[in-house]
């Protein structure tokens, strides 16, 4: 090696050493979500569309049970470039297994395996679960969509206290008896993985006690070598392993038979789930929708018309999970244990409050306003493929009886504050 | 009576003590680090990319695809590597090489992936294993001697024996259970209990078609069907082992015309040695076909 070569191989080795100590510059914090805020707006904003979701209770013990649930309503404005749910499942985004799923039910049906979801229909889902890591999670419902990936929901934490080594998972059989999930078939497992991996190494040490490489190429490619090397003592023993190796699975497997006489294939039906659909006693079109980039807000131009018989009033705006209320949905639907990261109390704002009253017609500008529409990432609608916005409109009646509408539409970004104008 | 044959092979290498004790150090250095290693890596990678959910999750164990699938991919590697062992060595233990080394990157990958690092118990991610198979191939190999034969008795054997030799690893999770009113298998609950994005059964390929009119057998018809399929896989594969195993060179003849010459067994010949000038002053010239004897 000359001092040239000698030269550029230490310049590459301090490079490489180099990176690797920037990475110890850098501030290497666990990460505490699941990267919901890369999915494209679009994707968040017009497929499920999320609320009401309850994270309960919020700490947990290992072994306790805890409940995720909520509502949603799978848009009418349904994206072209995704997937239609023509095959869904209600999942829950987790870091792991830090919970175990007991149950989950939609619409009261329960929903082991996947299954068709209508477009406009609205969804009640409740998962039981029981805590077995113990740690502070971010836990989000998310709905899988076959052909279109998992579409996450609104994420929250919950923490699960007490000792992982105290987690049991036991199941009632159908045939009777118990068996916990944890610890099902191990010791049956190890101890044949380590049988057969012990006569295999066995096998091939075999051979490797004696030449194996060289000295049997050198004879192998003499005349009569092949013959030299056929050893009659390895052919008695494979003899013995083939019988042996035969034999033992024959037994294992009759054995086994005979300790599980009812068995079941692997379940792929499908979930036949009904849907309901949201009422509300307004109608509203959206007429015009641009988003301010630097103000960072939506605004809405709606035409909204009162079918019912009392005043209602708006009070809030839901979009991929992220809330925005005004003093009227504050009153009446703020959630107390709703991630404050993804609601802003006071990101509604109309020029005209007043109610809606029956039988009235009314073009609303309503603006939903926050850091949350940068932070949250939705700023990014304007690199979306389809420029479009979607989201609920809720509002409540004097009753207080809530009224929620989907709604969709074009929207324009405005990308300077002087051409918003 | 000396149980091997050693000496006599030794002996008839040619081999002074010292090439011998060089020779058991390329075993060491060759076989472990290298062979066993490298076809570890490879194969596991090779293995996880082809049929890595079938193994990873104790949910997708089913009686039709993972029964056809696993035996279908794990006999591509034995068959090449036993070609490589088998013609250059005769050493039967390439299939059994294979396996044990994909194992043993398995349950790397499930110590320190699905149990220290995802938290999934060991049970849900357990292996299955194709041990018996590669032990039953390696045999027939080494009592036929022939590849031809290998491929259809041996590797019949190898995909048939999958569903049994596994099946008291994961029979118990084949038992029914029953969870708000519906009946799954211990597995399926599995499946469903451990929360992990690739839950729903859409991600696998599920049970359906013709295989329920034969009587519910489907086992055993998805391992016949296997085990045919993997008959034609390990051909291919063994000739794979022969294209890549085959050594060539460009010989200059008297008047300048190259032509190509295959010898798979030139290492360890006299025409390599004289190629490489290791008998110097033998009066030959290069590219001198010999015997073993040194006899032109």
């Amino acid at each position: 090696m000359n001092a040239k070569k000698l030269f550029k191989l230490c310049v590459i080795g301090s490079l490489g050493m180099a990176t690797l100590g920037l990475t110890l510059v850098f501030n290497t914090s666990p990460a505490s979500a699941h990267g919901e805020r890369s999915q494209e707006p679009f994707l968040r904003m017009r497929t499920a569309q999320w609320y009401d979701t309850r994270w309960n209770p919020q700490k947990t013990a290992v072994n306790d049970e805890a409940m995720l649930s909520g509502k949603m309503h799978i848009a009418e404005d349904w994206p072209r470039a995704v997937v239609k749910p023509n095959r869904t499942f209600i999942n829950v985004g987790s870091p792991s297994s830090v919970f175990t799923r007991i149950s989950a039910k939609v619409n009261g049906t329960p929903m082991f395996t996947s299954g068709p979801m209508e477009i406009g229909g609205d969804y009640e889902y409740i998962i039981k679960l029981r805590g077995r890591l113990p740690g502070h999670h971010h836990i989000h419902p998310m709905l899988a969509v076959n052909g279109a990936g998992p579409i996450a929901g609104p994420g929250g934490w919950m923490d699960i206290t007490g000792d992982y080594k105290n987690f049991t998972n036991p199941v009632k059989l159908l045939v009777g008896g118990t068996i916990d999930t944890e610890t099902a078939g191990l010791g049956v497992g190890y101890f044949w993985h380590i049988l057969w991996m012990t006569i295999g190494l066995s096998w091939i040490g075999w051979f490797a006690i004696r030449p194996m490489f060289l000295i049997r190429a050198r004879v192998l490619a003499q005349e009569g070598g092949d013959a030299l090397l056929n050893d009659p003592v390895d052919r008695v023993v494979a003899y013995a392993v083939l019988g042996g190796t035969l034999a033992l699975v024959a037994i294992g497997f009759f054995y086994t038979d005979s300790q599980y006489p009812y068995t079941v294939p692997l379940q792929a039906g499908e979930a036949k789930i009904k849907a309901t659909h949201l009422k509300s006693d307004l109608t509203v079109k959206v007429l015009a929708a641009d988003y301010d980039v630097p103000g960072r807000a939506l605004r809405m131009t709606l035409l909204v018309t009162n079918g019912g018989e009392g005043a209602v009033r708006i009070g809030e705006f839901t979009t991929a999970g992220i809330r925005f209320l005004n003093k009227v949905g504050v009153a009446n639907n703020q959630d107390p244990n709703y991630p404050a990261e993804i609601m802003a109390t006071d990101g509604l704002h109309m020029e005209d409050e007043s109610p809606i009253n029956a039988g009235e017609t009314r073009e609303i500008k309503l603006d939903s306003r926050d850091a949350l529409w940068e932070v949250q990432r939705l700023m990014d609608l304007v690199h979306d493929p389809e420029q479009r916005f979607g989201g609920l409109l809720m509002a409540w009646d004097e009753a207080g009886n809530r009224h929620i509408n989907s709604i969709a539409g074009p929207i324009i970004p405005v990308f300077t504050r002087a051409s918003g104008v | 009576m000396a149980l091997f044959r050693t000496a006599e092979i030794i002996k008839a290498s040619k081999l002074p003590p010292e090439g011998v004790k060089l020779s058991r150090m390329v075993d060491a250095v060759y076989f472990l680090p290298i062979a066993y290693l490298g076809v570890l890596a490879t194969f596991h990678m090779h293995f996880d990319l082809l049929a890595g959910d079938w193994d990873f999750w104790i949910d997708w164990k089913d009686r039709q695809w993972w029964v056809t699938v696993t035996p279908m991919v794990e006999v591509m590697y034995p068959g090449a590597v036993m070609y490589y062992f088998w013609t250059f060595y005769r050493q039967p233990f390439g299939a059994t090489l294979c396996v044990t080394g994909l194992l043993v990157g398995k349950w790397i990958t499930i110590v320190f992936a699905w149990y220290w690092w995802a938290n999934f118990p060991m049970n849900f991610n357990m292996p299955a294993t194709m041990v018996p198979s590669a032990l039953v191939l390696d045999c027939v190999l080494l009592l036929t001697r022939s590849w031809m034969l290998t491929a259809i008795f041996g590797v019949w054997a190898f995909a048939m024996i999958f569903y049994p030799e596994n099946y008291f690893i994961f029979g118990y999770s084949k038992q029914p259970l029953v969870a708000d009113g519906q009946l799954l298998s211990l597995a399926d609950y599995m499946g469903f209990t451990y929360v992990r994005t690739g839950t729903p059964e859409y991600i696998r390929i599920i049970e359906v078609g013709s295989l329920r009119t034969f009587g519910g057998h489907t086992v055993w018809i998805s391992a016949f069907f296997s085990a045919f399929a993997s008959m034609l896989i390990y051909t291919i594969w063994w000739q794979m082992g022969h294209f890549f195993g085959t050594s060539y060179f460009w010989v200059k003849g008297k008047r300048g015309a190259l032509t190509r010459t295959n010898d798979v067994m030139i290492v360890g010949t006299d025409q390599f040695a004289v190629t490489h000038g290791a008998i110097p002053n033998s009066g030959l010239p290069v590219g001198t076909t010999l015997l073993a004897e040194g006899k032109p």
